[in-house]
């Protein structure tokens, strides 16, 4: 049994003066607009939240009322920053097994009610509190920019490189109407911007946002049926990771990312990653993130992701587009919304529905990469039409 | 327009009973590790292995080397009395260990660790260079 996307939806990213149920509407109302389907025709709902920042702390049910799907589960689910992901695939899993034939995924999070350092204590939390942040203070920038000094030290990456992942990143963005960030930043911005843990600065890192995202999955049969247009799951791979850092292989990529790779491209024959996407989204919380992506996902070696970005590789007319929508970095990163955000690229894309943003396809292949925490959680999809 | 939420605090009482030789040792200048006959070790430790057998306490001592580090300039609320602070990975052997410096250390620096209380008087472990 095939599954394929048959409508996305996403609200503009930022700080939003809505509720998480308010905000969730906005996508789900754009979801069942594109599939032209009313919540009558859903099945099963399954909502992402990580909802650690937001004052409802059981969200599930409070966004499933006000979206009117009271009745069709729903399922809550949470894997840190690939909670989104982990939606897609419960509902993803609840087709394949037989149980539904339209299900809808969301991911919704609301982070700006919460003052800053609540929400990068709360973000320090995401590994091992009693173990790392009880004790010394980690936060979710802190994890990353340690995995950034390994790989500084040990290929000699530099701030720069990083940099240059940032201003790709606003340039895109600019042309995103819903991305957060509408402006387009220089190398020497990045660079001169104030230090949020060495050797990541301000601008190295994905913003705290508001947003919502939704895709409404479809069974083969009930695709034919409805004569949709759709883009297909080609393929999933997940893997995931300890809590403790400390407990890791090394600090030069992520081993959950390069697992979760190998299965999807296993499953659907992939032997080289660069001549088989038009475009790639991949997690790029911060810059070093989409550096050690590129590694481990394959489209370069390891320890040449800084030159990869360098090269241009990842921009629109290199090897791989990664990012077309602005990416974690200048879109914005509303955790659960992140993952469901992702599989709206790049339906979008494939669909050549882009705008100014659209790439030029050959393959009609995109993949999302979706990693929760620093490489706890990490989910790769290969999305095909 | 805007309203507060009710006020919730939340802390939590976290028992750490099977690991009561490691929070006790840290106040003796000593940091364990748990090992395994079954060959695995364990750090942070942990009272049970995951072959079902119990642990056994070991001090780490010796040289370790520096794997990662970052300095926290953007102080996460719970540290608010805290300077920015150096936190560093380093190997001793077959487990890593994580603490906080004082000192400017990178990564490749070999270093000791000892232990004593930060400025919120939490007892844990920190490094000094060689």
């Amino acid at each position: 049994m095939k599954v394929g996307v048959v409508g996305v939806g996403c609200s503009k990213f930022g700080q939003r003066e809505v509720t998480l149920q308010e905000l969730t509407f906005e996508a789900v109302k754009e979801a069942l607009k594109d599939a032209n389907l009313s919540q009558e025709d859903i099945e099963i709902s399954v909502v992402g939240c990580v909802g650690t920042r937001g004052y409802e702390l059981m969200p599930a049910v409070v966004v499933n009322e006000y979206c009117g799907f009271a009745g069709k589960g729903p399922l809550r689910v949470e894997a840190a920053c690939a909670t989104g992901s982990a939606a897609v695939y419960t509902a993803f899993s609840s087709i394949k097994s037989g149980l539904a034939d339209i299900a809808i995924a969301i991911g919704v999070e609301k982070m700006t009610e919460v003052d800053t350092a609540t929400s990068a204590a709360i973000g320090g939390r995401a590994g091992n509190y009693l173990w790392e942040h009880h004790f010394y203070g980690t936060t979710f920038p802190a994890y990353y920019a340690m995995h950034a000094t390994a790989h500084m030290a040990k290929f000699g990456t530099t701030e720069r490189q990083m940099a240059m992942v940032a201003v790709k990143a606003h340039r895109n963005a600019v042309k995103n109407p819903k991305a957060h960030f509408q402006k387009e930043i220089s190398v020497e911005d990045v660079l001169n911007s104030r230090t949020i843990t060495y050797p990541l600065k301000l601008y190295d890192c994905s913003p705290i946002s508001d947003g919502a995202s939704a895709a409404i999955l479809a069974s083969e049969k009930a695709i034919k049926e409805h004569g949709w247009d759709a883009i297909w799951i080609e393929s999933v791979g997940f893997s995931s990771d300890t809590s403790n850092m400390t407990m890791r292989e090394d600090f030069v990529g992520l081993k959950a990312t390069r697992i979760a790779a190998e299965m999807a491209y296993k499953k659907a024959k992939i032997d080289d990653p660069l001549k088989s996407f038009d475009l790639a989204t991949v997690h790029d919380c911060f810059t070093i993130a989409e550096i050690m992506a590129y590694e481990d996902l394959g489209f370069c070696r390891k320890g040449e992701g800084g030159k990869f970005i360098e090269n241009g590789e990842s921009d629109f007319g290199g090897k791989i587009p990664v990012n077309t929508f602005g990416g974690l970095k200048a879109k914005g990163h509303p955790l659960a919304a992140t993952g469901v955000a992702m599989v709206y690229e790049v339906v979008k894309q494939l669909r050549e529905d882009a705008g100014k943003l659209q790439v030029d396809l050959k393959h009609y292949r995109a993949l999302t990469h979706n990693v929760g925490g620093t490489g706890h959680f990490c989910w790769v999809f290969i999305f095909g039409r | 327009m805007i309203v507060e939420s009710r006020e919730l605090r939340l802390k939590h009482r976290i028992p750490v009973t099977k690991t009561e030789k490691f929070w006790k040792g840290l106040e003796e200048g000593k940091v364990y590790k748990t090992i395994c006959k079954c060959g695995r070790s364990y750090y942070p430790p942990r009272a049970d292995c995951v072959c079902g057998s119990e642990t056994e306490w070991v001090e780490i001592t010796g040289k370790g080397v520096v794997e990662c580090f970052t300095v926290v300039h953007s102080i996460p609320s719970g540290y608010e009395w805290s300077k920015p602070y150096r936190i560093v990975v380093a190997r001793f052997g077959e487990v890593r260990v994580m603490g906080w410096s004082e000192e400017e250390i990178f990564v490749g620096d070999e270093v000791s660790l000892y232990t004593a209380k930060d400025g919120s008087g939490v007892w844990k472990v920190w490094f000094r260079k060689g």
